[in-house]
């Protein structure tokens, strides 16, 4: 009884997250402003202007140099750091970390102040260096912001392509030393296909990011002069309002990425390699010799232009009175941590916002994935492969399209979320619910049954072995989850910026809202203080988990 | 006057049944409070304890400055603000009044069409503030009705960096080959102040007269803010910018200065109005009468704005009188705003 009515409060929350928004957002797309009847209008106004046809170019050029970049960048940073000796493993990990959890639009706000084409701070070293009459860097360009969005999306292919080689067991490769192959051959022929899985999978996951990203376009290609489809929908939302043509606007958005993820699921079904033996022979590490420290020096590379410079440059604006002065000593000052954290009552509620924010959705998350995944892993319930459709389909909605679809359902009655902290909570929990639900299936699926056949033969319910035997065993993997909603939640923007009222601004609305009018300082602390936090959590997370939270569970 | 005391009757019935202490509206035309109808608003302000303000008027800077000069005046109410450009807030909040989501108290944009309107959708509160009167005569009275009233008054000019180069001095330069580059712009889909100079200019000389301004490459940000960030940090070297933050940041000790065009610098009204369902009713009137207190215009001059109060000097000396300046009028903003958005859109793309 208890079990049934769980499932079915998961059921309707599934509905409100998922289903009740993609339809509005569908049924919006048909609407006509002042006319009764639906129609495609909108779709025909929205895919014959070429003022509107410009954007959806750029933004396929920006995503495909993305995941191009990410995937030429990534794999190779994962195999150094996977199966050779280079120095500092640990410590190069740990900053690639430290990318992941960057959001991009704090990295744009950090290059505009390193690399604006005049007043830069690598261009201005440039031009005293070379007494050259301009520096080389525009990062007002397509080109900065592909950079820019590339750096923090490496740590997908990163992450997907070192799991995997970790997980490769090392037997294939020393077949293939033994029969003679030289370390290039064995790298291409048996390691590479074996990967190739996940370079596609971090190539779709790059692409898709970029495609769906809103903050670094209107930081960078404002200025730029160029239009991509998020920032082309945001002017949607400007008055005259055009919800509806918004709507229809971002339908092939959706069917591009399930398209590429439908792709993804072919290609790598096609090429599923049955790996015969598991962990049995250790894996020599291929020794680098004298290119050790000229691979640390490459390696280094990525972390240098995603962390180190932009947080050097976010960390001297921060403690500036003011940043056009430089860091020189008299320009120093608290004065801004001050503001935000004393002075400035909307910064204030901005930071508990998000913490509670974040808090709430990612519970929500995660209630719902362990409910759904535990009953379709186990088999309790028709109609599996459904509910982790609904599960998963979030994942093909960019945030910005899924906050149409919930300002359109949730603004009005029967239930009128918006202007509440719920819509932000939900939007949150719905956006993020694929990642904990995949990780909650992974965790079940690896999970015997027995033990839980165990307690219900000494006659336990469902709802009691759920809760004494599998949640207890699953209490890293839920733990994890957990994080893997708290974080992306605590960074994010492009559903936010449509949801969020005065009283429920979140950090990093706060930080949108101070990105004009050149309050660089402001931006530059709040953006520090988000990361302070959000790296705090990676570390506390860390020693709870023993694993870095990028890392597959073992 | 029987008519008279009938009004004041049922303002006061009706601020009881509300619970309320909010001034008179005489058939139909609003009075400014008494000092005791003040005293009362402060009272339930103070109940209330919070006004949420939206502005465009300033940066943020001096919109904190308002705010502690109100709470200075006024302890126990606080100030919960958010400063965006104009067309922001006012899409924010429109997207609210779709919804039926009231949160806002005060509304201070810097296009005067967004007042009319919210007036057409009833969405304003009619008040009128004391000392209305110390205001010059000409923007006294902004609409007639009183839903709104002017918050700020504020210029759009050249700012420029003088060790770089020579301004413009006619807006017509601009399009000079040797700007080339050099210019930084505000956009008009975000700055309602940018929006009153382009519908000004696409007035005055026709859109041709972008068109002949887009070969020099401007930088174009959202606020017209940015573009004196563009300039005292070196990114550009001239704008079309604000009067008050360029001379601040010029009293400050940065490189860079203003001038008033020979074809007409660009006066802007900002209005200010308390919204009708605002869910702090009593702050809400509170902080739009501070408006024409000293203090406000005092925090104004100190911040190289325009004085509301005929009574306080300007920062700088600068005097409306001695300037040549142009205003659009809200009617042609109505229409002219969105018609230029989307020319811009055509002539630099975004």
């Amino acid at each position: 009884m208890a079990s049934k009515l769980i499932f079915v409060l998961a059921l309707a929350a599934l509905a409100i997250m998922v289903v009740l928004p993609l339809g509005w957002l569908f049924y919006t797309s048909l609407q006509i402003p002042d006319a009764a009847q639906l129609s495609f209008a909108n779709y025909v106004e929205a895919f014959t202007k070429s003022i509107y046809l410009g954007p959806i170019g750029n933004s396929l050029i920006v995503a495909t140099c993305v995941a191009t970049i990410a995937v030429a960048v990534g794999t190779p940073l994962a195999w150094l750091l996977a199966r050779t000796d280079v120095p500092g493993r640990g410590a190069l990990r740990a900053l690639i970390v430290a990318a992941f959890v960057t959001p991009s639009f704090l990295g744009a706000q950090a290059w505009m102040l390193l690399a604006a084409p005049n007043s830069g701070w690598l261009n201005k070293i440039w031009v005293a260096l070379t007494h050259a009459e301009h520096g080389p860097l525009n990062i007002y360009s397509l080109a900065g912001a592909i950079f820019v969005m590339a750096l923090y999306n490496i740590p997908y292919t990163f992450t997907f392509v070192y799991g995997a080689l970790e997980l490769m067991p090392a037997e294939m490769e020393n077949a293939a030393s033994i029969l003679g192959a030289r370390s290039l051959r064995r790298t291409l022929s048996i390691t590479l296909p074996l990967a190739l899985p996940a370079i596609i999978a971090g190539f779709i996951m790059s692409f898709l990011e970029a495609l769906a990203e809103f903050g670094t376009p209107a930081f960078l290609l404002i200025p730029a002069r160029q239009q991509v489809v998020t920032t082309q929908l945001y002017l949607f939302f400007q008055f005259p309002q055009r919800i509806e043509l918004a709507a229809a606007y971002a339908m092939p958005l959706i069917l591009v990425t399930a398209l590429l993820l439908f792709l993804q699921r072919r290609l790598i079904g096609r090429r599923r390699f049955t790996m015969i033996g598991t962990k049995g022979e250790r894996r020599r590490l291929t020794p680098l010799g004298r290119w050790r420290w000229a691979a640390l020096g490459a390696a280094l590379i990525p972390s240098l232009v995603a962390v180190f410079l932009p947080y050097t440059a976010l960390l001297l604006t921060s403690l500036s009175r003011a940043w056009g002065l430089g860091p020189v000593p008299g320009n120093l000052t608290f004065y801004w941590y001050r503001w935000a954290l004393v002075d400035n009552a909307t910064t204030q509620s901005a930071i508990v916002h998000s913490f509670t924010y974040g808090f709430a959705a990612a519970t929500i998350a995660l209630a719902i994935a362990v409910t759904i995944a535990f009953a379709v892993t186990r088999k309790l319930v028709p109609a599996g492969e459904l509910l982790t459709f609904i599960c998963m389909a979030p994942f093909v909605v960019p945030g910005i399209i899924l906050a149409i679809g919930f300002y359109s359902a949730y603004s009005h009655k029967p239930l009128l979320l918006y202007g509440t902290a719920w819509i932000l909570i939900i939007a949150f929990a719905t956006r993020f619910l694929p990642i904990a639900y995949s990780n909650m299936t992974s965790a079940l699926q690896t999970l015997s049954v027995d033990l839980e056949n165990a307690a219900r033969t000494l006659g336990a319910g469902r709802v009691r072995s759920l809760f004494t035997v599998t949640v207890p065993l699953l209490r890293s993997a839920m733990l994890s989850g957990w994080l893997l909603v708290f974080i992306p939640a605590l960074r994010e923007l492009s559903c936010a910026i449509f949801l969020f009222t005065p009283r429920t601004a979140v950090m990093t609305t706060v930080i949108f809202d101070f990105s004009d009018a050149g309050n660089f300082e402001a931006v530059a602390t709040m953006g520090i203080l988000i990361m302070a936090i959000t790296l705090a959590i990676v570390g506390v997370s860390y020693r709870l988990l023993g694993r870095s939270l990028v890392e597959q569970p073992a | 006057m029987p008519q008279a005391s009938r009004g004041r009757f049922l303002t006061i019935a009706g601020g009881a049944v509300a619970g309320l202490a909010i001034p008179g509206i005489v058939d139909g035309a609003p009075q400014a409070p008494s000092e005791s109808e003040v005293a009362k608003l402060y009272a339930g302000a103070k109940k209330e304890g919070l006004v949420s303000w939206s502005v465009a008027h300033y940066p943020q800077e001096t919109a904190e400055k308002v705010r502690d000069a109100f709470k200075a005046k006024y302890p126990g109410v606080d100030v919960e603000f958010v400063r965006q450009t104009a067309q922001v807030i006012y899409q924010r909040l429109s997207q609210d009044l779709k919804a039926n989501v009231h949160q806002l108290d005060v509304f201070c944009s810097t296009d005067e069409a967004h007042y009319v309107e919210l007036k057409k959708l009833n969405a304003l509160a009619q008040f009128v503030p004391v000392d209305r009167n110390m205001i010059p005569t000409q923007f006294r009275i902004l609409d007639p009705d009183g839903y709104y009233q002017l918050g700020t008054l504020a210029l759009v000019l050249v700012n420029y960096n003088p060790s770089k180069l020579q301004p413009a001095k006619r807006w017509q330069q601009l399009s000079d080959p040797r700007f080339k580059g050099q210019i930084t712009f505000g956009h008009p889909a975000f700055s309602g102040y940018v929006g009153n100079w382009v519908v000004a200019m696409n007035d005055k000389y026709g859109w041709d007269y972008f068109r002949s301004i887009a070969p020099n490459q401007p930088k174009i940000n959202r606020s017209i803010y940015d573009t004196v960030t563009d300039i005292i940090g070196g990114e550009r070297t001239i704008g079309a910018g604000p009067d008050s933050l360029s001379l601040e940041k010029k009293a400050a000790g940065n490189r860079i200065d203003v001038y008033y065009p020979d074809d007409d610098t660009i006066l802007v009204t900002a209005p200010i109005a308390v919204m009708r369902e605002a869910p702090h009713p009593n702050a809400a009137r509170l902080f739009e009468n501070f408006f024409y207190s000293r203090e406000y215009s005092q925090v104004l001059a100190k911040t190289y704005n325009f004085p509301l109060r005929a009574d306080v000097p300007s920062a700088n000396g600068a005097s409306l009188d001695k300037i040549r300046w142009t205003r659009v009028k809200v009617d042609r903003l109505l229409t002219g705003i969105p018609e230029v958005v989307a020319k811009w859109r055509e002539t630099f793309g975004v």
